[in-house]
């Protein structure tokens, strides 16, 4: 899902750049606003073992049918635990340490943190929580709800992710748009399994262990 | 000692994480859960246009950690850089928001 240097038209590159940093903003706001809570800085170290995990789990490849990989994203799953707004900072963090190795290129971070950030994360959590609104009329624990909630949101994120990535390569014309489109879609249903499966077992087992570092179910409207 | 016991638990995770992830590349890799295949955007621009051209795009930078061949060095370094940066930028935004209050 790594969009590398040299493959988007300038303009796309600069557009995407520009809603990026508008995301990035309006996300520094609204966290700000999170820390006005008493203790909220308490979270602040676990936002640093989230950020470890995804790390490592970014970093190991599943095997896909067909000689392909995967890897998870965790852009739903960052929403999912630390909110929508987060999410776009702590994916725009990763994608710029993984451009330091060389994974995903560094004029790309705008359209990469547009993908895996704004569209996994910032929209994945709003795909979350509907889904949890059609979950809250049966009588299903809630630990259970957000699970299948997560699973299902961050397959249809990495799906809307996968064609967004095919959407914008496809602009900048080296590929043309109906090669690269269906193949990013053909090729992420597969991936998207993963996806869903790791996100809804990290979510599964955080629930379990350390429930109060969900910190976003009253937005999830979760009941 | 009372920043130490604040940070204990994040600290022995993050190291908990470090240990899981080279466990993992290590017994991942001998019995093939894990794959070193391209990804689902690699894979298709290799379709498409074939692995030479993919490694050939135009990149107006060197990846400045492109050069660690280990998988076990990268995953750490990465792992700690990561966390590093993250709360940095989360304390960064706590201590602007206080100040301005």
């Amino acid at each position: 899902m790594h969009i590398p240097d040299g493959l988007l038209d300038p303009i796309t590159t600069v557009v995407l750049w520009v809603v990026t940093i508008v995301f990035m903003i309006i996300a520094f706001k609204k966290i700000g606003k999170s820390f006005e809570e008493e203790d909220s800085e308490k979270l602040i170290p676990y936002i640093g073992v989230l950020a470890a995990t995804l790390f490592a789990f970014q970093f190991v490849n599943f095997p896909v049918p067909g000689g392909t990989s995967g890897h998870l994203v965790g852009g739903t799953l960052v929403g999912v635990i630390l909110g929508p707004w987060a999410a776009v900072i702590v994916i725009f963090m990763i994608l710029v340490v993984q451009s330091l190795f060389g994974d995903g290129g560094i004029t790309a971070i705008g359209a990469n943190t547009f993908n895996m950030g704004i569209i996994c994360g910032f929209f994945g959590f709003y795909i979350v929580k509907a889904i949890i609104l059609i979950l809250n009329k049966t009588n299903m624990e809630k630990e259970k709800k957000v699970t299948i909630a997560t699973a299902i949101g961050s397959y249809i994120a990495i799906l809307l992710a996968a064609f967004m990535a095919g959407v914008e390569v496809g602009i900048g014309g080296t590929i043309p748009m109906e090669i690269i489109v269906p193949t990013m879609i053909f090729w992420h249903i597969f991936i998207g399994i993963g996806e869903a499966v790791i996100s809804a077992l990290i979510v599964y087992f955080i629930y379990k262990v350390k429930p109060e570092f969900i910190t976003t179910e009253e937005t999830l409207g979760v009941e | 000692m009372t920043e130490l016991k604040t940070y204990k638990w994040p600290i022995l995770t993050i190291v908990i994480i470090t240990v899981v992830l080279m466990v993992m590349l290590t017994v991942g890799f001998a019995i093939g859960i894990l794959s070193e295949d391209p990804d689902g955007l690699e894979r298709a621009l290799i379709d498409a246009k074939g692995e030479t051209w993919l490694e050939s795009l135009p990149s107006p930078w060197m990846p400045i950690l492109g050069g660690i061949e280990s998988d076990y060095m990268a995953g750490i370094i990465g792992i700690l850089l990561s966390v590093v940066l993250m709360i940095a930028i989360f304390y960064l935004i706590a201590y602007i928001k206080k100040r301005n209050d």
